[in-house]
């Protein structure tokens, strides 16, 4: 870095400013389930792992739970080939009116998501599947699928179309090609976008508040109905289980794809 | 020439089969189609939200019957009437608005220099940690970020009882405007450090070399060099910022308390409260017709580019 003392000073306090409010909540959520008293004081009266215990009871938050991963397992199966071949089209093909695709699929982004939101309650209201988690499941798929689609073709560029001729001219039918040189070129793409649309899902709070019903409800509307103006600790105890997913999503991204790709100029 | 049989393994024959299907299914003189096929799914996917839309458009033109609770048969601009006169819904307008706006500075001012550490460190092991602390909120979802501030900011909460140890009163910190704002921040600035990033990356550090040993001091470098290179970084980011702030439901509900409801939260109220689906669908069709009224100016101001999403290479 270029700069005096003085650039770093100020740098920094706007730095630490950030990650004190970066990881405050999640540091405080941590601490609070760990607490032993029945509820949340400062300073803490002492450590216990007892609302773990109670959690791990409440068999309506486990069901939740399992609601919430169905839901991000099938945003994630839905996205991997929609978003990958949709990927590959717009990176390596001449498509015809392919601005107007783009824009198009950036409409995900460019609707606000209240707006998605009711739009498809209404819709998969009409088709009579509301209270089912297959809806869930599209539409988080839906309200993500820029971020899968933007993940391929980030790393299909990496991929020279020489390649794929060099395979062609030693004979490689199409399918093969794609199979054993596309593919694999895209698949740091198709790892990072997978793991984005899977903990997004597991998120995923406004939409799934407005397509599930009182049968239906997923771990962070579960959350959000039972934050009352007492602060009891099971529901940090269960917090948890979020920090810990994130935590695991982080570990595999840097594992297999290294973080830094986000870094990346175009 | 013949091939041996043994030479030639099943996998390959399992392969030829499924090329011929391939070939069979799609031909090579369909070739041209092929781009096309491949992105249907994403189209027809994405298509349900234009149903939606649809279907909001629909619903906005009927308006409710409150002695059958049915909504009308025929259409009706009523409903844009009422939004667009009655005083609540301007109020709320009028607060998402300026909100999103504070929002989007503030978050801007903390990003950018988090950023640009982020890029410009040399040791990589600072890097990596700010990168985790910042996905770490990211991945953890509003409403459990939300919690966290409502233990540490609540009446009971962690600063009201640590001012208490030193004698200071409890103050109320929730459920007001700038806690509404200040949770905002916190939840867009993954979004921001993470669109600034890769246009800091395309700044080359040997500008800035150049700039400080012409004599410039660092501010000047960063007025003159830094900041007018990253302006797509910065107008990318804030339009994310402005648009999600905006249109955000669950910090304005959890640490307004109900009583800093934002545009989202009027909607939610008016389809689930009320029960009045006309009048709902109309307000989100505003507030789409907003969105994409603010993401087309900066398109047309500042190139489509500016959500970077893979189309300028080619």
């Amino acid at each position: 870095m270029t700069g005096s003392r003085s650039k770093s000073i100020v740098i920094w306090a706007f730095v630490v400013t950030a990650l004190l409010m970066l990881s405050a909540p999640t540091i405080v959520v941590l601490g609070a389930s760990f607490t032993a008293g029945n509820i949340i004081t400062f300073p803490p009266e002492g450590l216990s792992l007892k609302w773990y215990g109670a959690i791990a009871q409440a068999s309506d938050l486990r069901q939740a739970f399992f609601r919430s991963l169905i839901v991000a397992t099938i945003c994630t199966l839905i996205s991997i080939p929609v978003g990958t071949l949709a990927g590959i089209a717009l990176s390596k093909y001449r498509v015809r009116f392919a601005r107007t695709i783009q824009i198009y699929l950036l409409l995900p982004f460019t609707i606000p998501l209240i707006g998605s939101g009711i739009g498809m309650m209404l819709v998969f209201g009409e088709m009579g599947a509301l209270g089912k988690l297959w809806p869930v499941g599209i539409a988080t798929c839906v309200i993500n699928l820029p971020f899968m689609i933007w993940a391929v073709t980030a790393s299909a560029s990496n991929l020279s179309p020489d390649l794929e001729l060099a395979a062609a001219n030693c004979g490689a039918p199409p399918l093969q090609r794609f199979l054993y040189i596309t593919l694999p070129a895209v698949l740091p793409g198709i790892i990072t976008g997978s793991l984005l649309m899977f903990i997004l899902a597991l998120n995923e709070f406004l939409v799934s508040l407005l397509l599930v019903d009182a049968r239906s409800v997923t771990l962070p509307v579960q959350i959000y109905n039972s934050i009352r103006s007492i602060i009891t600790p099971d529901l940090a105890a269960i917090s948890v289980v979020f920090i810990a997913c994130a935590g695991v999503a982080i570990a595999l991204l840097d594992r297999l794809v290294g973080l830094d790709i986000f870094l990346k100029s175009k | 020439m013949r091939h041996s049989r043994v030479a030639y393994p099943l996998t390959w024959r399992v392969m030829d089969v499924f090329e011929r299907l391939a070939a069979a299914v799609w031909p090579s003189s369909f070739q041209r189609g092929l781009p096309y096929l491949m992105l249907l799914p994403a189209v027809v996917l994405v298509g349900l939200l234009v149903l939606g839309l649809i279907q909001i458009g629909d619903s906005s033109l009927r308006t409710l019957d409150t002695s059958t609770f049915m909504m009308s048969e025929n259409y009706t601009l009523a409903n844009y009437q009422r939004a667009l006169s009655e005083k609540f819904f301007a109020t709320v307008a009028g607060r998402s608005l300026m909100g999103a706006v504070i929002v989007t500075v503030i978050t801007l001012i903390f990003a950018f220099p988090y950023a640009y550490l982020m890029v410009r460190t040399p040791s990589s092991a600072l890097r990596k940690f700010l990168l985790v602390a910042l996905f770490l909120p990211f991945f953890i979802g509003q409403v459990v970020r939300a919690y966290g501030w409502l233990i540490i900011l609540g009446n009971q909460g962690m600063v009201n009882e640590a001012l208490g140890l030193v004698g200071v009163p409890p103050m109320r910190l929730l459920y007001n405007y700038p806690a509404v704002l200040f949770g905002l921040v916190q939840y867009m600035l993954p979004f921001a450090v993470l669109m600034l990033a890769p246009a800091l990356t395309a700044i080359p550090a040997e500008l800035e070399s150049a700039a400080s040993s012409l004599g410039a001091g660092w501010v000047r470098t960063f007025r003159h060099i830094v900041l007018p290179l990253a302006r797509p970084g910065l107008v990318g980011a804030g339009l994310v910022v402005v648009t999600l702030s905006l249109t955000d439901f669950a910090i304005p509900a959890i640490l307004g308390g109900g009583s800093q409801d934002f545009i989202a939260n009027a909607i939610y109220d008016q389809f689930f409260r009320t029960s009045d689906q006309g009048l709902g669908a109309t307000l989100s069709l505003l507030l789409v017709a907003v969105g994409s009224i603010l993401v087309g100016v900066v398109f047309m101001l500042f190139g489509a580019g500016t959500l970077a999403m893979g189309d300028e290479r080619k």
